[in-house]
C-alpha cells in the first residue's frame, strides 16, 4: 500500500504528535467492530475505543516542487510480539464547554520504518528508524486560540515508558533503551495568524531518563536490549533530565524554492538539568537556563550546492544564550564551576567568501559502508559567540568566537571489519569528508562583557585549542560502546589535516577599529595525521578518565611565520611525530584548593612565616592528571620524533621544499621505567611522563610601571599549580641532515633521569 | 658602559645562545613613551616559581632516593654520548628552584623608534620581557663523566669533576626579542 500524504496532512500530524496523541491515531485505517468488540465500548460519559492497531504502508512520500521524500518500510504493531498489533485503548468525552477529551493508553506499540529515501538518489538510504513506547495520558481540546476565537486550545499530559529509539544502518544499530517520560502541557495555543500557523506553548514541564544508549553490530538482534546470549548490550552510558520551557513556533508553507515549510522559533529554557550516567556515576549540568530563538528555517525537497539530490534545511539565523550554572563530576556533587555561552549564527563573509547556515541530508553516509547511512553536507557560519567560565565567582570570557566552514559530514552505524576495502570500527562514525573550516578568538575578558578586551588566548594552549585554526579535514571518529568497564565510551578515530594554519599566539583581529590580520605566531602549510586506537571514557568517581591504548600521528608544519599567517617571516619547517601507548588522563573538579605560593606551609601563618603568600582558591576549579607513556619507536610512522629543517631550495612557485634543506632530527624520544623488572627483555614502560595540573580563575599579581612608577595590580588570571615528573626519558640519536651528505649523529644518544618538577604559576592577560 | 647597558648586552647575548641561529638585533629596553608607539597587543604575562626535584625524584633504588636519605641521590640525572661506543658526559645531581616575577610573551611589530633603527627593520617579533629579578635558590648540579648512561648498569662507574651551586637574585632587564632571518 502506498500512501501520499499532502502538506496541510503532514502539518496536522505533526502538531498533533506534538501534543502527545498517539501518532497511529493519525493514521490508522478505520475498520468496522464486531458484536464482541462493540460490547465493550462503554457509552454513559462518552465512548470508549479498544483496538489491536497493526499497520504497514510500502511507501509514505512527501512531494515538494515535483522532487519526493519516502519513508520506506513504515510498520506499526507490537514491540513485544512482532506480527501481532499493539493494544490502543482510547475513552472520549465532550466537556461542558463543548471540549474534547481523550483519556488514552498505548501498550507496547513500535513505530518504525527500514528507509528514508529520496526520488532523486533512489539507490541509497538514510537508514531506518524504529521507536518503541508504551503511552498513558490524556488530552483536551477545546476551541478558542490564544489571540483571537479562531484555533484550538490543548491541554496534554502523559508518560511515556518501555521507550526505546534506536537508529539501524547496514544492520548495525544505535538505540537509546529504556526510556521513560512524563511531560504536561497546558494551555497550548494553535491558530492561524495571517498566513502563519502559530502555535504557542506557555509552559511545559516534564522529566525523563534513558536507561542505556546501546549498540548492536548483530542484524538479529533488532530492538532488543540483549544479545543473543542474553547478556545486555554494551552501553555508552544512561541520560537523565528535566526541564520547564515555554515556546512560541510559527509554520508557513513556502520553502526557500517554491513549496516546502518555514518555521520561525522562540524558546525559553527557564530551568532544566541534564546528567550523564555511566555506572551510576553523573557528568551533570545543573541549573541551565536560556532563550534561543530560530528564525526562517526552511525545510526544501531539493539539490544541495553540488546537485546532489537532498533534504535542506536551510537557516536564516539561530541566536540565544545558554547558562549552566554547575558542571558537576561524581557522587559528592564537585563542581568546576559555571559555564555561559551566546551566540548567533547568521550569514556572513570569512576570508572574502560568504558563508551560510544549512545542512542538507543526503542518503548512503560514507561510501564503503553500504548503501544505508546519513550524509549530512553542511555549512556553517557562526558570527560571534562569547563562552565564559565562572570559576567561585571569578569569570574569564573567551570572546569574539567566531567559526565558518563547508564540508560534508557522514553517519553510519559500523562494526568492526574491513569493508569495500576500507577499516570500521565498532561504534556511531561520525566522517568528514572535504571539510573546509575555521575558527578565530578575538580575546579574553575577565570580569563582565564589557571589560576591556585582553589578550592571552594563548593560555587556550593548554586545553588543546588553539586561538584560531584554519583547516581541510577528512576522516573519522567512531563512538563506540563500553567504556575500561562497564558502560562508557570507546572511541576509535583517523584525521587527516591538509592546509592547516594554526596561531600559537594571536593578536586580536579587531580591537574596535574594524578587522584587520590577526599577527602572531602560526604553524603554516601544516598537515597532521593523527590516529587513535581504543580509547575508554569513562564517569568515575573521582571524575572523567580517559585511557588511551595506542595513539600516533604525525604533525608537518611547512613554516612556523611571525606576523600573518600568509606572509609573515618563517623560521623554517617543523615536523613533530608522536606515539604513545597505554597513557591515560583523569579530569576532575576542584583546583588547588588552599596554596603556599613562594614557599612552603600547611596553614597561612606557616607559609607566611617561610616568605610565602597564602592563597583560597576556592573548590571550585579544574584539576588534570595526565599519564603519558612514549613508546620506543616501532616504525617510521610509529614513533616520537622532533625535525627542524632550514635553508630549504625553493620550487617552480616559489614555495619552500620540505626535505631539501638542513636539518636537525631528534629521533626517538621515549620514556622508561629505567630497566627491564618484568624479565621480558624490554625496559618497562608504565610510569611515563606524570603530569597533574590544578587550574582555578584567581586574581594574580602583576606589577605595572606607569609614568616610570612601579604598581602592584591584581587582575583575574589563571593560577596554575603544577607537578610533572618522570623516571626516564630518552633521545636514541641527534641527527644533523644535510641535502648532499646525509644524516650525521651528532649525539649517540641522550637519558635524563629521576625528574620531578613543580611549579606555581599565574598567567595573566596583557591588556 | 653602564650597569643598565651591560645588562641589556647580556640579554641580547643570552638570546644569541639560545635561539642562534636566528638573528638577534642589538636593541634597547623600551621605556612607556616608546611602548605605546608599539602596535598590537594581547599577550600574557607570567609569575610564579618553579622547582626540580625539591624533595627527589620518583626512582627509588640504590642510587636514587629522597632528599632526607643521605646515601642516596636526590637530583635529577642527564648522561649523552658524543661518541658511538664512548662514555658518557654527566650532569648529576640537578636541583634548585627558581622564582620569578613578570616574564612576558607576546608578538610585536617594530616599526618606530629604537633612534630610527625600527623603521629600517619593519617586522614583527616574538617578544619576551625578561622579569626584572629571578630568585636563584639552591640551584646545583655536578659534571661529571661516566661509563654507563643509568647508575644502576652493571659496571657502573663515574668521575665527578666539579660541582655547581648558585644562589641569590639575577637581575634580567630589557627584552628578548626573536625573530626569523636567513632562508626558511
Amino acid at each position: 500500500m502506498t500512501k501520499v500524504i499532502g502538506l496541510p496532512k503532514a502539518c496536522a500530524a505533526l502538531m498533533l504528535a506534538a501534543t502527545g496523541v498517539p501518532g497511529g491515531v493519525a493514521w490508522a485505517d478505520m475498520q468496522s467492530l464486531d458484536d464482541g468488540e462493540l460490547s465493550r465500548i462503554q457509552g454513559q460519559s462518552g465512548i470508549t475505543l479498544e483496538m489491536d492497531l497493526q499497520l504497514s504502508a510500502d511507501r509514505v512520500s512527501y512531494y515538494d516542487d515535483g522532487r519526493g521524500a519516502h519513508l520506506e518500510g513504515l510498520k506499526v504493531g507490537s514491540s513485544e510480539n512482532p506480527g501481532q498489533g499493539a493494544f490502543h485503548r482510547t475513552r472520549i468525552d465532550i466537556g461542558a464547554d463543548a471540549s474534547l477529551n481523550l483519556d488514552y493508553l498505548v501498550e507496547d506499540r513500535r513505530v518504525e520504518f527500514s528507509d528514508i529515501r529520496l526520488a532523486g538518489a533512489p539507490s541509497v538510504s538514510m537508514g531506518g528508524i524504529f521507536f518503541d513506547h508504551s503511552l498513558q495520558g490524556t488530552l483536551s481540546i477545546r476551541e478558542g486560540g490564544g489571540v483571537g476565537g479562531s484555533g484550538y486550545t490543548f491541554d496534554s499530559a502523559y508518560t511515556m515508558t518501555g521507550g526505546r529509539l534506536g537508529y539501524r544502518t547496514n544492520g548495525n544499530s544505535v538505540f537509546l533503551d529504556d526510556i521513560t517520560m512524563n511531560v504536561e502541557a497546558l494551555g497550548i495555543t494553535l491558530e492561524q495568524v495571517g498566513d502563519t500557523l502559530e502555535l504557542i506553548s506557555e509552559n511545559v514541564t516534564g522529566n525523563w531518563k534513558v536507561g542505556a544508549i546501546r549498540f548492536s553490530d548483530d542484524p538479529l538482534i533488532y530492538g532488543r536490549a540483549t544479545d543473543a546470549s542474553g547478556a545486555p548490550l554494551a552501553s555508552y552510558g544512561g541520560l537523565e533530565g528535566d526541564y520547564r520551557i515555554s515556546s512560541r513556533t510559527g509554520i508557513k508553507a513556502g520553502g526557500r524554492e517554491g513549496q516546502g515549510l518555514r518555521i520561525d522559533n522562540e524558546t525559553t529554557i527557564h530551568s532544566a538539568n541534564f546528567l550523564y550516567l555511566d555506572d551510576g556515576n553523573a557528568l551533570a549540568l545543573r541549573d541551565i537556563t536560556g532563550e534561543y530563538r530560530i528564525y526562517d528555517l526552511r525545510i526544501d525537497v531539493t539539490n544541495d550546492n553540488q546537485g546532489r539530490p537532498a533534504l535542506g534545511l536551510t537557516l536564516g539565523g539561530l541566536e540565544g544564550e545558554l547558562a549552566v550554572g554547575s558542571v558537576e563530576v561524581g557522587p559528592s556533587g564537585q563542581s568546576f564551576g559555571s559555564v555561559n555561552l551566546a551566540f548567533a549564527f547568521e550569514d556572513r563573509a570569512f576570508n572574502g567568501r560568504n558563508y551560510t547556515n544549512a545542512v542538507y541530508l543526503q542518503g548512503g553516509g560514507h561510501q564503503d559502508a553500504g548503501a544505508q547511512g546519513l550524509r549530512l553536507a553542511a555549512e556553517w557560519s557562526l558570527s560571534n559567540a562569547d563562552l565564559s567560565y565562572t570559576d567561585n565567582g571569578n569569570r574569564v570570557i573567551v570572546s569574539g568566537l567566531q567559526s565558518w566552514g563547508q564540508g560534508d559530514l557522514t553517519v553510519n552505524v559500523t562494526r568492526n571489519e574491513i569493508r569495500n576495502g576500507t577499516r570500521f570500527y565498532d561504534g556511531l562514525r561520525i566522517g568528514f569528508e572535504d571539510l573546509s573550516a575555521g575558527y578565530r578568538i578575538n580575546g579574553l575578558r575577565v570580569g563582565d562583557e564589557n571589560a576591556p578586551l585582553q589578550g592571552g588566548t594563548e593560555l587556550l594552549l593548554a586545553l588543546g585549542f588553539y586561538p584560531a585554526y584554519e583547516f581541510d579535514m577528512d576522516g573519522h571518529i567512531t563512538l563506540g560502546a563500553g567504556g575500561a568497564s562497564g558502560e562508557g565510551l570507546t572511541i576509535n578515530s583517523d584525521i587527516h589535516v591538509r592546509n592547516g594554519k594554526a596561531a600559537v599566539v594571536a593578536a586580536p583581529y579587531d580591537e574596535g577599529a574594524g578587522e584587520v590580520p590577526q599577527k602572531g605566531l602560526w604553524l603554516t602549510e601544516m598537515t597532521y595525521d593523527g590516529h587513535v586506537r581504543n580509547m575508554t571514557v569513562d564517569v568515575t568517581e573521582e571524575g572523567l578518565a580517559m585511557a588511551t591504548e595506542e595513539a600516533w600521528g604525525t604533525m608537518d608544519v611547512g613554516n612556523v611565520r611571525v606576523g600573518t599567517s600568509d606572509d609573515g617571516a618563517s623560521f623554517g619547517r617543523l615536523r613533530m611525530q608522536s606515539y604513545e601507548k597505554d597513557s591515560s588522563a583523569l579530569i576532575r573538579p576542584g583546583g588547588a584548593g588552599d596554596v603556599c605560593v613562594g614557599g612552603s606551609g600547611s596553614s597561612a601563618a606557616a607559609c607566611g612565616a617561610l616568605g610565602g603568600t597564602w592563597e583560597t582558591r576556592g573548590d571550585e576549579g579544574v584539576s588534570i592528571a595526565m599519564a603519558k607513556v612514549l613508546a620506543p619507536a616501532a616504525s617510521d610512522e610509529k614513533k616520537n620524533a622532533l625535525l627542524w629543517e632550514t635553508n630549504r631550495s625553493v620550487d617552480g612557485q616559489g614555495r619552500p621544499v620540505n626535505g631539501s634543506g638542513t636539518a636537525i632530527l631528534l629521533n626517538d624520544i621515549h620514556t622508561s621505567d629505567g630497566g627491564d623488572f618484568d624479565g621480558d627483555g624490554q625496559d618497562d614502560n608504565t610510569y611515563g611522563i606524570r603530569t597533574d595540573l590544578a587550574v582555578d580563575v584567581y586574581p594574580t599579581r602583576v606589577i605595572r610601571t606607569v609614568d616610570g612608577v612601579k604598581r602592584v595590580e591584581h587582575p583575574l588570571g589563571f593560577a596554575v599549580q603544577a607537578q610533572s615528573s618522570f623516571k626516564e626519558l630518552s633521545i636514541n640519536n641527534i641527527d644533523m641532515i644535510h641535502p648532499v651528505g646525509g644524516a650525521q649523529t651528532a649525539v649517540y644518544g641522550a637519558v635524563l633521569q629521576n625528574v620531578d618538577i613543580r611549579a606555581n604559576l599565574t598567567a595573566t592577560p596583557i591588556p | 658602559m653602564s650597569r643598565h647597558q651591560l645588562l641589556s648586552k647580556a640579554a641580547a647575548i643570552v638570546a644569541a645562545l639560545m635561539c642562534s641561529p636566528f638573528a638577534i638585533a642589538e636593541m634597547a629596553p623600551l621605556d612607556d613613551a616608546g611602548m605605546a608607539e608599539v602596535s598590537g597587543r594581547g599577550g600574557i604575562y607570567l609569575s610564579g616559581d618553579i622547582s626540580i626535584n625539591e624533595l627527589g625524584g620518583p626512582i627509588q633504588n640504590d642510587y636514587f632516593g629522597r632528599c632526607n636519605e643521605q646515601d642516596k641521590k636526590c637530583g635529577a640525572r642527564l648522561a649523552y654520548q658524543l661518541k658511538e661506543g664512548g662514555g658518557w658526559m654527566v650532569l648529576d645531581e640537578i636541583r634548585g628552584m627558581f622564582a620569578f616575577e613578570g616574564l612576558t610573551l607576546r608578538v610585536r611589530s617594530i616599526d618606530s623608534g629604537f633612534g630610527g633603527d625600527g623603521e629600517l627593520f619593519n617586522r614583527d617579533v616574538i617578544e619576551l620581557g625578561l622579569p626584572d629579578t629571578v630568585r636563584f635558590n639552591d640551584v646545583q648540579f655536578k659534571i661529571a663523566a661516566s661509563n654507563t648512561p643509568r647508575p644502576t648498569d652493571p659496571g657502573f662507574m663515574q668521575t665527578d669533576i666539579f660541582d655547581v651551586e648558585m644562589q641569590g637574585d639575577v637581575l634580567m632587564q630589557g627584552n628578548l626579542l626573536v625573530f626569523p632571518e636567513g632562508n626558511p
